[in-house]
């Protein structure tokens, strides 16, 4: 066996130092949104490492819809599904088509398009929720999930643009250049050397504005109201609106809303993988 | 196949010029080198032939049609590069087949080139492979595969073999050159190699700073260089070139060089008291004993022996000299000893213009 020097011990323990305060700091809340979830009513505040009787009650109030709060729950969570995937797509439609524009066709006005896109962060989003309000009630779109759709996919364009843009310089101009004379037009170059190059990012973009609109809370609650048409994070806010919140079912509805990212997130992070440009130009 | 012809083509970028004005004809299954040094413009020549880059100014003509303005797709070349450029996310095969599949072009012809290209090339184990499971040399065959397989009337080459390691380059040059002699397609080959260009054109379009110094065959170039830039770029080991003033006494003549020495000028032309630069190769040297008559005196500085032939830097005068003889001379650094020209090797061209002084 190696002999394990001093010092390999003291970086390891300097790790673990800062490495275990943050995993506590990180895990405390979802544990206690899970203890919340599998405790009764009325244990749930007895401030116990671990309920005295752990129950699946919770879930099954929230699947069958049997409280007043969660009487929309299945409805509610397909709207947070259809606005969060068609946020994605969307998002991923217009960056890349102006990526490709921006940096394989280096269409005039580029740069102007990609500072304007920087320049929106400048602004925080909460500063545009009554603008983006007004607007969507001048287009008439207001309780009209569109108008969620809409505002999502503004905020998360620019930066999705920036990113994409970013990625595909990276990409070798020779393959345009040979696509090219190959005799591929620049939508055949788009189709079949660009976005077969860029899946990765593309992965990592559309999951990134997927998961933006998925955990939006401010604009969904502005835009929406009607409760057939809100999200299940604007649901679950409402949850507060009464003295006698429900946590634990509160609790309980929240793990479920927080699983779907988190899958999400596995199920895609294999593709977003580098190294699909290997071996196109010597480097 | 087809002919090309460059007339009076010019490029700009901007304000700035890098092609100005040159015009040619490379003729039909001719293979033609374009060399010279970075950034004389021979890759954006080719650029401008495959249509790559726009041509400022002049005409650019395939098989007597001009192309200025016809789209790169429709111009029937195809281009190999540098970096070969192949499609990493597709096979082999599909990288060969993706200018036909464009074209659509029938499943039975697509097969039949692709498998012809690939027997040409020696691909046809590597099909099924991604261009990341090959290696550079195998990269590069694919390249040319995918330019084979489009049944081209011009194959262009830019730069093909400068990324493949000294033994490899010298494989797939003679396989480029085997191709050409098989497929006897018109070449246009860019490369700043000059062994590279000696040893495959047939034709060597030699350019510097955006303009044609000469045109040539390897042998023409070398033996007849037009001018002093021709006369250095061309040959390996460079010429040896001294300054001086040509003296003419008694029938003979001689250069004078500005520290004395005498260098035999043999039948060359040139006027008595012109300023020239003299050239002479340094196979075209010898050793011999310091005393002879119209020795040139010189002193041993490196001996580098390679084997098949000996290279000796010496220096004579004010001038860095080098000699190359097939013998295994018994010298040593430091060793005075007289060198003999072959007179009728000598080069003499003008100091002013560069430009060679007819014999």
């Amino acid at each position: 066996m190696k002999p394990i020097s001093l010092r390999t011990v003291t970086t390891e323990a300097k790790l673990l130092l800062i490495g275990i305060p943050v995993l506590v700091w990180t895990l405390l809340p979802v544990y206690n949104l899970f203890l919340f979830s599998i405790s009764p009513k009325e244990s749930a505040f007895a401030g116990n490492l671990w309920p005295d009787h752990p129950t699946l009650h919770n879930f099954a109030v929230v699947f069958g819809e049997k409280h007043y709060y969660l009487s929309h729950f299945w409805l509610q969570l397909w709207n947070s599904l259809l606005i969060a995937v068609t946020v994605g797509v969307l998002t991923l439609i217009v960056a890349t088509c102006a990526a490709f524009a921006i940096s394989r066709l280096k269409v005039k006005g580029g740069r102007a398009v990609m500072n304007l896109a920087l320049f929106t962060y400048f602004i925080p989003a909460a500063f545009l929720a009554v603008p983006m309000y007004k607007t969507m009630g001048n287009y008439g779109l207001l309780n009209n999930q569109w108008a969620l759709i809409l505002a999502m996919l503004t905020i998360a364009a620019p930066y999705s643009i920036w990113v994409l843009k970013q990625a595909s310089d990276k990409l070798p101009y020779e393959l345009d250049e040979a696509a090219k004379m190959d005799g591929a037009s620049p939508l055949q170059l788009f189709r079949l050397v660009y976005l077969p190059l860029m899946t990765p990012s593309l992965v990592a973009i559309g999951t990134y504005a997927l998961l933006l609109a998925w955990n939006e809370y401010l604009y969904a609650f502005l835009l929406l109201s009607n409760d057939r048409q809100i999200t299940l994070g604007v649901a679950l806010g409402n949850f507060l609106a009464a003295d006698d919140s429900p946590w634990e079912l509160l609790m309980a509805t929240g793990l479920i809303y927080a699983l779907p990212p988190a899958a999400i997130y596995y199920v895609f992070k294999r593709y977003m993988v580098g190294g699909l440009t290997a071996g196109a130009v010597k480097s | 196949m087809a002919s090309v012809t460059f007339s009076n083509v010019e490029k700009s970028f901007g304000s700035t010029k890098v092609i100005h004005g040159i015009g040619f004809d490379i003729r039909d299954g001719e293979f033609m080198v374009l060399v010279g040094p970075s950034g004389c413009g021979k890759s954006t020549l080719l650029r401008m032939l495959a249509g790559l880059e726009e041509i400022s100014a002049g005409t650019i003509a395939i098989d007597g049609r001009v192309v200025n303005d016809v789209e790169s797709k429709d111009r029937d070349i195809a281009m190999v590069f540098q970096s070969y450029a192949l499609y990493p996310h597709m096979t082999v095969a599909d990288n060969m087949a993706f200018s036909l599949k464009l074209r659509k072009a029938q499943a039975k012809v697509i097969q039949e080139r692709m498998s012809r290209a690939a027997k040409i090339l020696n691909l046809e184990p590597y099909l099924a492979r991604y261009p990341r499971e090959l290696s550079g040399g195998q990269r590069q065959r694919v390249a040319m595969g995918r330019a084979i397989v489009r049944d081209p009337k011009v194959f262009l080459f830019d730069e093909p073999l400068s990324n493949l390691d000294a033994k490899l380059r010298v494989a797939m040059r003679a396989e480029i050159k085997a191709l050409h002699q098989r497929l006897k397609t018109t070449t246009v080959y860019v490369t700043r190699d000059q062994v590279e260009a000696m040893t495959m054109a047939d034709r060597i379009v030699v350019m510097h700073d955006g303009r044609v110094e000469q045109i040539g065959t390897p042998l023409d170039l070398y033996d007849h260089p037009g001018n002093l830039f021709v006369a250095q770029f061309i040959g390996s080991p460079a010429m040896n070139v001294v300054e001086g003033t040509i003296k003419r006494e008694n029938g003979t003549g001689h250069v004078l060089s500005h520290s004395g020495v005498r260098w035999p000028l043999g039948a060359a032309a040139g006027a008595e008291g012109q300023s020239v630069a003299y050239g002479i190769r340094p196979e075209h040297l010898s050793l011999t004993d310091a005393k002879a008559p119209a020795a040139v005196p010189a002193e041993i500085t490196v001996v580098e022996p390679t084997g098949a032939e000996t290279e000796l830097l010496l220096q004579a005068g004010e001038a860095q000299i080098v000699l190359v003889t097939h013998g295994r001379p018994q010298v040593n650094p430091g060793d005075r000893v007289g060198l003999a020209v072959e007179p009728a090797m000598v080069h003499v061209f003008d100091q002013k213009t560069g430009q060679r002084l007819a014999a």
